[in-house]
C-alpha cells in the first residue's frame, strides 16, 4: 500500500515537474478562480441576510415584540407592563405603540399608510429610526400637531419617480390632513423625513402615542411594545426570563416576527446559491477531467510501457490522482490569495444594498465544505479518466 | 525454465483468421541465451509475447520458472512481470519524463526495495551497461545505443529469471549493435542470465546457444550451437 503509494508519488512528481507547464498552470488557476466562485457568492448572501437581519432589529422589531393576550386588541395598563419589563436585566430598551391604518391628503393626494404611534423618548432607545432623518427633525414627546413620514410616502413632484403612492413630493413644514378610522380628522405639520433604507420604515408615518390616545381616547394602553435586549442572538432565552418575571402577553422574537419576509429572500438566495455552487463544481469536475484525460491519452504509450515493466494498473491510476490531488491543492491556496485579495479589495470599496454596505461573512464551515466539495470532484475527475486510460492492454496501448 | 505446450495465438474470426502462433511447443533451460529467428511474420514477436506475459496465448500451456503463469490473474502477471522477467523492446520503450536513472530506479522502487537499495543495484547495473556518466539525461537527450542501454538496465535491474529481447538492435548501427549483444553475451556468460532475443540479422546467429527458427506460427528448426559453431562472419553492409 505504502510502497504503491510511493511510485505512484514518485510518477506523478516527474509528470508535474517534467509535463507541460502551461496546461498546469492554467489548470490550477481555473480551480482557484472555482474555489474563488464556491466561497465569494455565499459569503455575500450571508453578509446580506446579516445585514437584513440587522436592519429588521434596527428599524421594525427591536429583539422581542409582546403582542395582547389572547382573543384582545390592545395591551391593557400598558405603562406598568413597560416598567415591569424595563426592570428586567438585560432590557435595555421598551417601547410601546399604536399601529394602525390611516388616510393622509396632501393636495389632492391621498395615502393610507401604517400609522405607528410612539414616545418618541422611548422609541429611541428600541429602534434607530430616528437617527435617519432626512430633513427636519423627528417627533418629541410632547408633540401634539407634527407627523414625521418615510420619504417614500413623502414622493416626489414627478410621480414617475415613485415607488409607492404618495403625496407628491411633500416638505418639511407642510400641513397634512389625517383622517383615522374611528372618523376623526386632524390637521399636521410636518416635522421630519425619514429616510432609512428600510423599505417598512419609509412607506409608514409617526405621530406620537399621546396625540393617538387624545384622538381615540384611549389612555394606558398600546398594540404592541417593541423589547430592546443587551445581546443580540440570545431571544429565546430573553424570552423565558421575561416570563418568569410574569409577563402574561404574547412574546415574539424579530426573527418569528419576520420569518416569512426573511425565509423568502434567503430562500431565493439559496437557489442561486445552489446554482452557482452547481455551476462551478461542473466547471471544476470538467477541467480536471479533460486535463487528466488528455494527459493520460498523450501517454497512452507511456502507462503501456509502465505496465509491461511490472507497474500495477493500481499505482498508474494513484499517480493520476496524485496530481489531481497536487491540482487541486494549488489551486485552493491560489484560491485563498484571490479571495483575500477580493476581501481586501471589498473592505476598502463594500457592495452598498439598501440598508447599508455588505460585509462578506467567510466562516470556516463554508471554507470547509468548499473544499471537500472541490477535493471531491478533483478525485474523481482524476480518478475515471486514469480508469478508462488504463483499461487498454499492453500491446494496442504500446504500438500506441 | 520455460516448457511451452502447442501454443496458439489466432487474431480475429472466420476468414480473415490470422494465425500468428499456429502450435509451438518449446523448451529453454536456465541459462541458455536463445535466438528466436525468422522472416517478418513469421510470430516471433507473437511468441515473446507470450513469454513476456504481455499477451495471453488463445491456447496452451506455459510454465516459467515453475509457474504455470496462464492460471495467473492480471495482477499477478504485472507482480510476476516485475519480479521475474525482463523486457526489451525494439523501440526502447523508456519512460521519456524520467532520467536515465529514473527508468532504471522505477522497477527496484516498484519492487520495494529502500532508496538507498535502489540506488545502489541502479548504480550497479548502469555500470554494467557502460552508462555510467549519462545517468542523469532524459531518454530523449540520448543516442539509440544509449537508450538501449538504458533499456537493457531497467530489464535487469530486478535480477529476472529471464531477459526477453524483441529485435533490440534494429534501430541500431552495427556498432551499437555489437556494443549491446556483447553485452548480452557477457551477461549470459558471467550471470548465467538466461536470454530469448528475436532476431532477423543473419550475422547475430554467432552470439547464440540456439537458434530457433519460425515460420508461419511454427519453429521450423531447433539448432543447438554456439558461437563457435554458427557460421557467423562479419556482419554484411
Ligand atoms: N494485433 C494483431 N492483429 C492481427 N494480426 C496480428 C496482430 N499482431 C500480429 N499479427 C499478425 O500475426 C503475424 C505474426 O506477427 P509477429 O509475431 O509480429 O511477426 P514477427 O515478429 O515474426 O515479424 C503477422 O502475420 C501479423 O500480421
Ligand atoms: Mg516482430
Amino acid at each position: 500500500m505504502f510502497e504503491e503509494s510511493k511510485v505512484a508519488f514518485f510518477l506523478a512528481k516527474r509528470s508535474i515537474v517534467r509535463g507541460n507547464k502551461g496546461t498546469l498552470y492554467l489548470t490550477i488557476l481555473i480551480i482557484g478562480m472555482v474555489f474563488v466562485n464556491l466561497i465569494f457568492l455565499p459569503s455575500i448572501i450571508s453578509g446580506v441576510a446579516v445585514l437584513f437581519n440587522q436592519q429588521t432589529i434596527d428599524y421594525s422589531y427591536g429583539n422581542l415584540v409582546i403582542e395582547p393576550k389572547e382573543n384582545q386588541v390592545y395591551i391593557k395598563s400598558a405603562d406598568e407592563l413597560q416598567r415591569k419589563i424595563e426592570r428586567i436585566p438585560g432590557v435595555t430598551g421598551v417601547s410601546p405603540q399604536y399601529v394602525s391604518g390611516t388616510t393622509i391628503v396632501y393636495k389632492g393626494n391621498e395615502v393610507t399608510p401604517l400609522l405607528y404611534a410612539i414616545n418618541p423618548d422611548d422609541d429611541r432607545r428600541v429602534l434607530k429610526i430616528a437617527t435617519k432623518v432626512a430633513s427636519g427633525e423627528y417627533l418629541a414627546d410632547g408633540d401634539t400637531d407634527q407627523i414625521v413620514i418615510g420619504y417614500r410616502l413623502a414622493g416626489n413632484y414627478d410621480e414617475r419617480q415613485d415607488v409607492i403612492p404618495s403625496l407628491g413630493g411633500v416638505d418639511v413644514g407642510k400641513v397634512v390632513e389625517v383622517t383615522y378610522n374611528n372618523g376623526v380628522t386632524r390637521q399636521y405639520r410636518i416635522k421630519g423625513i425619514i429616510n432609512s433604507d428600510s423599505y417598512d420604515v419609509d412607506s409608514n408615518a409617526f405621530i406620537t402615542k399621546n396625540e393617538y390616545e387624545s384622538v381615540y381616547g384611549f389612555e394606558n394602553q398600546a398594540n404592541q411594545m417593541l423589547v430592546r435586549t443587551e445581546e443580540t442572538g440570545n431571544e429565546d432565552a430573553m424570552r423565558t426570563t421575561l416570563m418568569a418575571f410574569g409577563v402574561q402577553e404574547k412574546i415574539w422574537t424579530w426573527e418569528e416576527k419576520s420569518a416569512n419576509f426573511l425565509n423568502q429572500i434567503i430562500g431565493s438566495f439559496n437557489i442561486i446559491n445552489f446554482i452557482g455552487t452547481v455551476v462551478s463544481l461542473v466547471i471544476a469536475i470538467v477541467v480536471i477531467f479533460i486535463v487528466i484525460f488528455i494527459n493520460t491519452v498523450y501517454r497512452r504509450k507511456q502507462i503501456g510501457i509502465l505496465k509491461a515493466i511490472g507497474i500495477d494498473r493500481s499505482i498508474i491510476i494513484r499517480s493520476y490522482l496524485f496530481q489531481a490531488l497536487f491540482i487541486f491543492a494549488l489551486g485552493t491556496v491560489i484560491g485563498f490569495g484571490f479571495l483575500a485579495v477580493i476581501l481586501q479589495l471589498l473592505a476598502a470599496n463594500p457592495i452598498v444594498f439598501p440598508g447599508g454596505p455588505v460585509a462578506p461573512v467567510v466562516d470556516a464551515m463554508l471554507i470547509f465544505r468548499s473544499m471537500v466539495s472541490l477535493l471531491v470532484v478533483s478525485l474523481i475527475a482524476g480518478y475515471v479518466p486514469a480508469w478508462l486510460t488504463t483499461r487498454e492492454d499492453i500491446l494496442t496501448a504500446i504500438r500506441g | 525454465m520455460i516448457i511451452g505446450t502447442d501454443l496458439k495465438r489466432y487474431y480475429g474470426l472466420g476468414a480473415v483468421q490470422v494465425r500468428a502462433l499456429d502450435g509451438v511447443s518449446l523448451k529453454i533451460q536456465k541459462g541458455e541465451f536463445v535466438g528466436v529467428m525468422g522472416p517478418s511474420g513469421s510470430g516471433k514477436s507473437t511468441l515473446l509475447h507470450m513469454l513476456g506475459l504481455l499477451d495471453r496465448p488463445t491456447s496452451g500451456s506455459l510454465l516459467i520458472d515453475g509457474v504455470d503463469v496462464g492460471a495467473l490473474d492480471e495482477q499477478a502477471r504485472t507482480v510476476f512481470r516485475l519480479r521475474r522477467l525482463g523486457y526489451v523492446f525494439q523501440d526502447y520503450a523508456l519512460v521519456p519524463e524520467l532520467t536515465a536513472r529514473e527508468n532504471v530506479y522505477l522497477p527496484s522502487m516498484a519492487r520495494g526495495m529502500t532508496p538507498q537499495e535502489c540506488t545502489l543495484v541502479c548504480t550497479d547495473i548502469l555500470g554494467v551497461v557502460g552508462l555510467g556518466d549519462r545517468i542523469h539525461h532524459l531518454p530523449s537527450q540520448m543516442s539509440g545505443g544509449e537508450q538501449q542501454r538504458v533499456a537493457i538496465a531497467r530489464a535487469l535491474v530486478n535480477r529476472p529469471a529471464l531477459l526477453l529481447a524483441d529485435e533490440p538492435c534494429a534501430n541500431l548501427d552495427t556498432r551499437n549493435s555489437k556494443v549491446i549483444l556483447d553485452l548480452f553475451r557477457k551477461l549470459n556468460h558471467d550471470l548465467h542470465q538466461t536470454i530469448v532475443m528475436v532476431s532477423h540479422e543473419e550475422w547475430h546467429k554467432q552470439y547464440f546457444d540456439r537458434i530457433i527458427s519460425m515460420k508461419d506460427g511454427l519453429i521450423e528448426t531447433d539448432i543447438q550451437g554456439g558461437p563457435e559453431g554458427a557460421s557467423g562472419g562479419e556482419p554484411s553492409g
